[in-house]
C-alpha cells in the first residue's frame, strides 16, 4: 500500500458542508466509519449532529449502538495506515556504537526493552552530524520481527545450541568480546531480573562502575560525557544525579520508545568468534511450580473466593486454568474452605494485584481495604447492590459457578487457538 | 511451599552472610535489611552449616542497633569490619572473605541505603574469582564441592542450578521471609571488631543525592498522522470513575467481558 | 482405747501435715524471689477471705452456702477437735460446739455430694469425687467420737463388747477423715486448696485487688513491667521455676472448680486453651511429672497425658511435647473472664503474658502475623505498617485542633490506631461531632501519637511496648490537658493503668483517662447534649473487656444509651460476665484455629436477645462483630448512636429558636418515659 496520503479536495469540501446531500456518506468514508457526531463549535460549545449518530444496519435501518463498541472497533484501521508513514533511517558509517542487550522476555522485545532502545536512540542521535548506531545483542532463539521499528541499526544474534538456557558466564564473556571488538560508547541494559544480572556481571568484568536503577538521562554540557543520569538509590528513597557512566542499567519508562523511524537492524557477527568459557554454573532446567502457591502479596492475578462460592471444585479448577493465585475472603477462610494464608483484607494480606477477581465476595470494608492497591477489580456476584460491585471496574451479575464455568471455557478455547497459531507459525 | 524444605546434606558447610544496615521504606528508621535478613534465614535453615555474619561499616550506635536485628535471629556474634563512612567496602570485604574462606557467601541483592546499585556481590565475585548466582531460593544439597540450588524466577517459578563452590549467592524477596528478631538474643549478642584500612570511594563526592522525586507518569502517546485522531485521543475522557456493571447477561457474555479484561491486562499466559 | 488413740492420730496427722507443708513451701520457693509483707499479709487473710474472696464465691449462691457450711464447720471442728480430743480438755460446752460444727460440716458435705451427682463438665473428677465422702468421714467420725464427751453417750461405751468393733470402725473412719483433711491438705489432695489458698491470699502479688475497709474501687488489672536493662536476666518465663514464688503458690491454690473454663471464650470456641488445665499444668510443672493425673476437661483437641514437665525444664518446646504447647498460650484473648470468675483470685492472664514474653523476647516465636505486626510497630509505630505521617489523613476535612499548635486543652483526644481503619474512622468522626456539639475544648496529638503499645505488650513484646509507652509519655509531657479521652478501651486501659509505672519524675504518667462513653455520659449529665427521640429497633450492649472487667466501667455506656431513650436488652452474659468479642490480646493476629469463632458465638448471644442493633464501645469489638456473616444485628459504636441523635444547636440564636426549640421540648417528652 502506498504511504502517501491522497486527498480529495471535493470530498473534504463536502465533509465540511453539513447541508450537502452527500455529507454523511463522505463523512463516513473519510472518518473511517467513525462519523464525527460531536465537535466543538466556534464558540466553544459542544455541537452534536443527531443525524450522524449510528450506522445503517444490514436491512437498511439506522441503528444506534451506545456501547461505543462500534466506533472503537473501527479505529485500528487508520493507525495501521499511519504506521507506514515512519521515516526509514540507515546509518552506514556510525561514529560510535551504543550497545543494548534486551531481555527478550518470551522471545520478543518487551516494553522495557523498547524504552531502553528509545534511550539508546537518544544517545546515538544526539548529534545529527555524527550519528551513532544502536547495536542490539540478542541471545538465543527469538520470535521478534520488528527490530528495525524498535530502533536497532545493527543486530548481533547469538543463537544455536550453545546459547540456550541460563548461561550467565558465557553471556558475559561474549559481551566482553563485543566490548573488545566494537568498543561501544555505552552499554545499556534493562535493570530487570535478567538484564540487571547480566549488566552487573558485565560491569564487574569490565571494571566499570555502572549506574543502576536509572530512570532519567539528560544532556548536560558540563558533565564529562555530555550526559547526566538520575538513578534511584537507597531502595528508591534517593535520587542520585551523576555523570552518565559507560554501563547503564535503566528502569522501564526511562525514555520513550522509538516510533517515528525505522532502522536497518542489519545483522552482524563477532569477527573473532565466540570465547570458550569454563562454566562453573550449570543449568539443570526449570522446576515446575504450582502457580497457586505464589504468595498473595506478590501475585499479580488473584482469583478470590468468598461466601457466594458454593461449588469449590469448580472454583479451584478455574484458578488452575486461569493460572491465577487463589485468594479468599475472611468468611471462606473461617468456614474452612481456604487456608488462612490465603485471606485477603485488612486482617489478612494486603494485595497489590494487577487484576483481582472477586467471586461471590460482597466486599466487607476490611476486605476492600486489603485490595485498595489493586489495579483492576472484577466482581462476579449475585447481588448488584453489594459494595464489591460498586468498587469493581467490571462487575458481572450472575451465578458465580456459571460465570466461572463460561470463563474457563472461553480461556480454554483461547489457549487452544493460541496453540494452533503457534503450531501454524 | 515445597521448595523451602530444609536441606540435609549441608553438614560442615561454612556459610558467611554479608549483612548491611536497612532502612524502613516509610519511616527510614534503621533496621535489619530485608533481603539480608532473608539471606541469614536461608543460612540458618541449612542444617549443620556453620554461619558467620559479616558487616563492613562505621561503628555507630544507630547502626549497631540495626545489626542487632540480625543477632536477634539467634546469632551469637557478628564480625564488624570498621570502615569510614565514605569508604568503598569491597576491598575490605574481599580480604575478610579470602581469610575466612567460607564455601558459600550469602547476601541480599541490593542494599537499602547508599548507592544500592546491587553491584557489590558481583565485584566481590570478580575479586575473589568465585562464581555468583542470583535469586537463591533454596540449597538442595552440597557434595564434592558442588552445590545444587534452586534459583527463584519471577512469578514463583524455580530453576535448578549446579554451582561450583566456593560461590556467592544473592537472595531477593522471593526467598522465604526472615524469622522474627527476638529482643533478648539481640541485646545479648556480641560484636567482633575487625580493623581494616578504608579505601575512600572518590566518585561519591561528585554525585548529587537528594530525596527521590516522584517519577512522572507516562502519558499515553498517540502518534498519528491525522490531527483528528490525535485530538480525539487527547480529548478522550479519562477512564476510571465508576466501573461497568453487567446485569442481565448470560454467563457467556459475562465471561467474555472478563476474558477481554484479562487479556487486555496481560495476565493470561 | 480411742482416748489414747485419738490424740496420737490427731498429732501424727498434724505432724505429717507440717512436714508436707514444709515440702510444699519448698516447691513454691523454687520460684523467683518476690518481696511481700509477710506478717501484714497473714494478718489480712481473714478479711481477704471473708470479704473479697467470699464476694466472688457469693456469685454462685449454692456453692457459697455449701462452702460456708463445710469450711466453717471444718475449721471450727478441727480446732475444737485438737483442743477437746488432742489435749483432752473435757469441756461439755466445747464438745457441744464441736458437735454443732461437725453437723454443719456434714450438711455441707451432703451439698457437695449433691453438686457432684452427676458432676458438671467443668468440675474435675478423680480424687475430687471422693471429697464429699472424705468430708462426711471426718464429720461423722468426729461427731460420733465427741458424743461421749458431750455426755450424750455414756463414757466408756466404746470400750465394751460390740463397742470395740464400733471403735475400730470409728478409728478407721477418723483416719480416713484426718488423712484427707490434714495430711492431704499439704501433700496434694483436693484439700490443698485450703492451705495454699490461705497463703495465696496472704501473699497475693496484687494486694491492691483486696478491699481494705476504706471503700472505693479495688481493681488491679494492669500488667507489671518487665525490667529490660539487666543484660544477663532471661526475659519472661521459660520454665515453671521462672515464675515468682507467690505466682507458683497461686497456681497451687487452684480448687479446680472450672469456673474459668466455663467463662473462657477460647475454650468455648474450641481453641486449645482451658485456663483451669493451664493452671494445673503449671502445678504439674512445679512439682515435676506428667498431666496424666488431671481429671478435668482437657485443652480442646489435645488429649491428656501427652505433656510433662519439670520445674527447671522448658514449659514450651518449639517442637511441642513439653508442659504446654505454644498455641495454648496464644489462644488467650486476655479478656480476664477467668480471673474475674476465679474464687481463688488466681492471675491467669499475668501467667500467660509472662510465658508469651519469653516466647517473643527470647525465642522470637510470635505466631502467624505476630512477628509482622511487631515489626510494624517497631518501624512505623502502628500495627498495620502504615506511614505514620498519614495518621491524620482521614480527618483532612475535619480541621482537628492539634496539640502542637494549642499546647493546652481541656480534653486530649487519643485517637488510637483506629485512624487507619475506615470503619473506625466513622466512629471517630461521630465522636468528634459530639465533642463539637458540646463545645468541648479538645485537641489531638496528630502525627505525634503512636500506638499505645497494648498489642505489643499482650503479644509479649515488652521491649516494644516500653519503647512506645516511653515515647508517648515524653510527647504527652509537653502538653497541658486535664484529661485524656479515647474511643479505644485498649488505649484507655494502657494509658490509665500501665503507663504510670513507666513515668519518670520529669514526665509523670498518671493521667486522668476516660473512655468516650464515660465522657459522653458526663456531657449528658451536664446537659450539654440534646437528643432526638430514639426511633430505631431494640438494642443490646456489648461490654468491651478492657472497659468492663479491666476498668469496671459498666454503667456509663448504659446511662448514655438510656439518655438516648434506648432500653437496653441485656444479653445473658453481660457486665462482668460479658463474653469477649475475640479481638483482644492479639488473638486475631496470632489466630489460633478453633472449632468456631468467638465473635460468631457473641453474635449468637446477641441474636438470643432479639436485638436489631448492638451498641459497642471498642474498635476491636466493632471489627470482630462486623466480621460475622449477615444476617446479623447491626453494630454501632455508642459515639455513632449519640451523633445520630444529636440536635445541633446553632450558634445563631434566632435561627434555632423558631425551629429547634419545639423539637427540643418534644424530644424531652418522648425521652422521659
Amino acid at each position: 500500500m502506498s504511504e502517501l496520503v491522497r486527498r480529495d479536495p471535493r470530498k473534504e469540501w463536502i465533509a465540511r458542508n453539513r447541508l450537502h446531500p452527500q455529507h454523511l456518506e463522505v463523512l463516513a468514508e473519510l472518518g473511517g466509519g467513525a462519523v464525527a457526531n460531536e465537535w466543538m463549535g466556534p464558540n466553544g460549545v459542544m455541537r452534536r449532529n443527531p443525524h450522524a449518530v449510528g450506522f445503517i444496519g444490514p436491512n437498511g435501518i439506522r441503528r444506534i449502538d451506545r456501547s461505543g463498541a462500534q466506533q472503537a472497533a473501527q479505529a485500528p484501521g487508520r493507525s495501521v495506515e499511519a504506521k507506514d508513514a515512519r521515516r526509514h533511517v540507515a546509518i552506514d558509517t556510525p561514529a560510535f556504537m551504543i550497545a543494548v542487550v534486551p531481555d527478550m522476555a518470551g522471545g520478543r522485545l518487551s516494553s522495557h526493552d523498547r524504552d531502553l532502545l528509545g534511550l539508546a536512540r537518544q544517545l546515538a542521535d544526539a548529534d545529527p552530524a555524527q550519528p551513532g548506531a544502536v547495536l542490539a545483542i540478542v541471545f538465543g532463539e527469538h520470535k521478534e520481527t520488528t527490530f528495525g521499528e524498535a530502533g536497532i541499526d545493527r543486530l548481533m544474534h547469538l543463537e544455536g545450541e550453545r546459547f540456550s538456557g541460563y548461561l550467565p558466564e558465557l553471556s558475559v564473556a561474549t559481551l566482553q568480546g563485543v566490548d573488545r571488538e566494537m568498543a561501544p560508547r555505552y552499554w545499556l541494559l534493562p535493570d530487570s531480573n535478567v538484564g540487571g544480572e547480566l549488566g552487573r556481571r558485565l560491569a564487574a568484568r569490565l571494571g566499570e562502575r555502572p549506574a543502576a536503577q536509572v530512570w532519567q538521562v539528560e544532556a548536560d554540557a558540563e558533565s564529562a560525557t555530555g550526559w547526566r543520569c538520575t538513578a534511584r538509590g537507597a531502595a528508591g528513597r534517593n535520587d542520585i544525579s551523576r555523570t552518565l557512566p559507560r554501563i547503564v542499567l535503566a528502569l522501564a519508562e526511562c525514555a520513550d520508545p522509538v516510533s517515528e523511524t525505522r532502522h536497518a537492524a542489519e545483522p552482524i557477527k563477532l569477527s573473532n568468534g565466540l570465547p570458550d568459557v569454563l562454566g562453573r554454573i550449570e543449568d539443570m532446567g526449570e522446576v515446575a511450580v504450582d502457580p497457586a502457591s505464589v504468595s498473595l502479596a506478590e501475585a499479580e492475578f488473584i482469583l478470590s473466593a468468598g461466601n457466594g462460592v458454593k461449588d469449590w471444585d469448580s472454583y479451584h479448577y478455574a484458578a488452575d486454568v486461569l493460572g491465577a493465585t487463589k485468594g479468599a475472603s475472611r468468611v471462606a477462610v473461617d468456614d474452612g474452605y481456604m487456608p488462612r494464608d490465603r485471606q485477603v483484607g485488612a486482617t489478612g494480606t494486603w494485595v497489590s494485584a494487577r487484576v483481582y477477581v472477586a467471586v461471590g465476595i460482597s466486599g466487607a470494608i476490611q476486605h476492600l481495604q486489603g485490595i485498595q492497591s489493586c489495579d483492576k477489580v472484577v466482581a462476579i456476584n449475585l447481588d448488584e447492590g453489594c459494595d464489591m460491585v460498586k468498587r469493581a471496574d467490571l462487575a458481572v451479575i450472575g451465578d458465580a459457578s456459571a460465570v466461572l464455568a463460561a470463563l474457563v471455557k472461553r480461556v480454554e478455547q483461547y489457549r487452544f487457538e493460541q496453540q494452533e497459531n503457534r503450531d501454524a507459525a | 511451599m515445597p521448595h523451602n524444605a530444609k536441606s540435609t546434606a549441608s553438614v560442615g558447610l561454612n556459610v558467611a552472610v554479608l549483612v548491611s544496615i536497612g532502612r524502613h521504606p516509610l519511616t527510614a528508621r534503621t533496621r535489619r535489611a530485608d533481603q539480608d535478613a532473608r539471606a541469614v534465614e536461608m543460612a540458618l535453615t541449612l542444617e549443620g552449616a556453620s554461619v558467620s555474619l559479616l558487616h563492613a561499616g562505621q561503628q555507630e550506635h544507630e547502626h549497631e542497633e540495626a545489626i542487632r536485628g540480625y543477632l536477634g535471629m539467634g546469632i551469637d556474634t557478628v564480625s564488624l569490619i570498621q570502615q569510614q563512612s565514605q569508604a568503598d567496602v569491597v576491598p575490605a570485604l574481599a580480604n575478610a572473605l579470602r581469610t575466612g574462606a567460607p564455601q558459600l557467601v550469602l547476601t541480599g541483592t541490593r542494599a537499602e541505603t547508599g548507592e544500592a546499585s546491587g553491584v557489590l556481590p558481583y565485584l566481590l565475585a570478580e575479586a575473589l574469582g568465585w562464581p555468583i548466582i542470583t535469586g537463591l531460593a533454596a540449597v538442595e544439597k552440597v557434595e564434592q564441592g558442588m552445590a545444587t540450588v534452586l534459583q527463584a524466577l519471577p512469578r514463583g517459578k524455580r530453576r535448578r542450578l549446579r554451582i561450583r563452590l566456593p560461590a556467592i549467592a544473592t537472595v531477593d524477596s522471593s526467598a522465604p521471609a526472615a524469622r522474627q528478631s527476638a529482643f533478648g538474643p539481640a541485646k545479648r549478642g556480641a560484636f567482633e571488631h575487625l580493623d581494616a584500612t578504608s579505601e575512600i570511594d572518590e566518585a561519591l563526592a561528585a554525585w548529587q543525592v537528594q530525596p527521590a522525586r516522584k517519577r512522572p507518569k507516562r502519558l499515553k502517546i498517540v502518534k498519528s498522522s491525522s490531527a483528528r485522531d490525535r485530538f480525539k485521543a487527547a480529548a478522550a475522557k479519562a477512564d476510571g470513575g465508576s466501573g461497568q456493571t453487567l446485569s442481565d447477561v448470560t454467563p457467556e457474555q459475562g465471561a467474555e467481558a472478563i476474558f477481554k479484561l484479562l487479556k487486555e491486562e496481560g495476565v493470561l499466559r | 482405747m480411742l482416748d489414747t488413740l485419738l490424740p496420737i492420730l490427731l498429732f501424727s496427722a498434724l505432724a505429717l501435715a507440717a512436714i508436707g507443708a514444709v515440702r510444699r513451701v519448698r516447691l513454691w520457693r523454687q520460684g523467683r524471689p518476690s518481696s511481700v509483707p509477710v506478717i501484714k499479709g497473714l494478718m489480712q487473710v481473714p478479711r481477704r477471705y471473708l470479704v473479697d474472696l467470699h464476694h466472688v464465691v457469693e456469685r454462685d449462691k449454692y456453692i457459697s452456702h455449701t462452702h460456708v457450711a463445710t469450711a466453717g464447720g471444718f475449721v471450727l471442728a478441727a480446732l475444737l477437735a485438737i483442743v477437746v480430743h488432742g489435749f483432752g480438755l473435757n469441756s461439755t460446752i466445747l464438745a457441744w460446739v464441736l458437735l454443732a460444727a461437725t453437723i454443719s460440716m456434714f450438711i455441707g458435705s451432703l451439698l457437695v455430694a449433691k453438686r457432684r451427682s452427676p458432676p458438671p463438665s467443668r468440675l474435675s473428677k478423680g480424687p475430687w469425687m471422693r471429697l464429699p465422702k472424705s468430708l462426711m468421714a471426718f464429720s461423722i467420725g468426729m461427731f460420733v467420737v465427741t458424743l461421749p464427751t458431750a455426755g450424750i453417750l455414756p463414757e466408756g461405751i466404746l470400750q465394751s463388747g460390740v463397742g470395740w468393733i464400733a471403735a475400730f470402725v470409728l478409728a478407721a473412719i477418723i483416719v480416713w477423715g484426718l488423712g484427707e483433711m490434714f495430711f492431704g491438705m499439704t501433700w496434694g489432695g483436693p484439700m490443698k486448696h485450703a492451705f495454699a489458698g490461705a497463703l495465696h491470699l496472704a501473699f497475693h502479688r496484687r494486694p491492691e485487688r483486696f478491699s481494705d475497709g476504706t471503700g472505693g474501687e479495688h481493681r488491679s488489672t494492669g500488667l507489671k513491667a518487665l525490667a529490660l536493662d539487666d543484660d544477663s536476666a532471661k526475659l519472661g518465663v521459660e520454665k515453671p521455676a521462672d515464675f515468682t514464688w507467690n505466682q507458683l503458690l497461686g497456681f497451687d491454690a487452684c480448687v479446680q472448680c472450672g469456673r474459668c473454663e466455663a467463662m473462657c471464650p477460647a475454650f468455648a470456641a474450641g481453641q486449645p486453651l482451658n485456663p483451669k488445665k493451664l493452671i494445673q499444668d503449671m502445678v504439674v510443672g512445679m512439682a515435676g511429672g506428667s498431666d496424666a493425673h488431671y481429671y478435668g476437661s482437657p485443652y480442646p483437641g489435645k488429649p491428656v497425658g501427652e505433656h510433662a514437665g519439670t520445674p527447671h525444664g522448658p514449659i514450651v518446646n518449639r517442637a511441642g511435647g513439653a508442659l504446654v504447647d505454644a498455641e495454648t498460650l496464644w489462644s488467650c484473648t486476655t479478656c480476664r473472664a477467668c480471673v474475674e470468675e476465679c474464687p481463688m483470685m488466681i492471675e491467669h492472664v499475668d501467667a500467660i503474658v509472662d510465658m508469651r514474653r519469653f516466647l517473643t523476647l527470647e525465642h522470637g516465636n510470635t505466631p502467624n502475623k505476630g512477628a509482622e505486626v511487631l515489626d510494624n510497630l517497631i518501624a512505623t509505630d502502628n500495627p498495620g505498617g502504615f506511614d505514620p505521617d498519614s495518621r491524620l489523613h482521614w480527618a483532612a476535612d475535619l480541621n482537628l485542633p492539634l496539640m502542637a499548635d494549642k499546647r493546652e486543652a481541656d480534653v486530649l483526644l487519643w485517637l488510637g490506631d483506629g485512624v487507619f481503619d475506615m470503619r473506625n474512622q466513622r466512629t471517630l468522626r461521630a465522636f468528634i461531632s459530639v465533642l463539637r456539639a458540646a463545645n468541648v475544648d479538645f485537641a489531638v496529638l496528630g502525627t505525634e501519637e503512636r500506638d499505645s503499645g497494648d498489642v505489643a505488650r499482650r503479644l509479649g513484646d515488652e521491649a516494644t511496648f516500653q519503647s512506645l509507652a516511653k515515647r508517648n509519655i515524653r510527647t504527652l509531657s509537653h502538653y497541658r490537658f486535664s484529661r485524656i479521652v479515647t474511643c479505644d478501651p485498649h488505649s484507655f486501659h494502657v494509658l490509665k493503668n500501665e503507663y504510670g509505672e513507666l513515668g519518670t519524675p520529669e514526665a509523670p504518667a498518671d493521667y486522668h483517662v476516660q473512655h468516650h462513653s464515660t465522657y459522653i455520659n458526663e456531657l449528658v449529665v451536664a446537659g450539654k447534649l440534646t437528643f432526638k427521640a430514639w426511633k430505631g429497633g431494640s438494642v443490646t450492649y456489648h461490654d468491651p473487656c478492657y472497659l468492663g472487667r479491666y476498668n469496671g466501667e459498666y454503667e456509663a455506656p448504659r446511662d448514655v444509651l438510656r439518655a438516648l431513650g434506648i432500653e437496653v436488652k441485656e444479653m445473658v452474659r453481660s457486665g462482668y460476665r460479658s463474653r469477649c468479642c475475640g479481638g483482644g490480646g492479639g488473638a486475631p493476629i496470632t489466630d489460633i484455629p478453633g472449632k468456631q469463632r468467638i465473635p460468631d458465638m457473641r453474635m449468637e448471644d446477641v441474636r438470643e436477645t432479639g436485638a436489631d442493633l448492638v451498641a459497642v464501645g471498642c474498635p476491636q469489638c466493632t471489627a470482630m462483630l462486623e466480621g460475622v456473616v449477615e444476617p446479623r444485628a447491626d453494630i454501632k459504636d455508642i459515639a455513632e448512636l449519640v451523633a445520630d441523635a444529636l440536635i445541633i444547636k446553632m450558634p445563631d440564636e434566632k435561627a434555632t429558636q423558631s425551629k429547634a426549640a419545639p423539637t427540643v421540648s418534644r424530644t424531652a417528652e418522648e425521652v422521659m418515659p
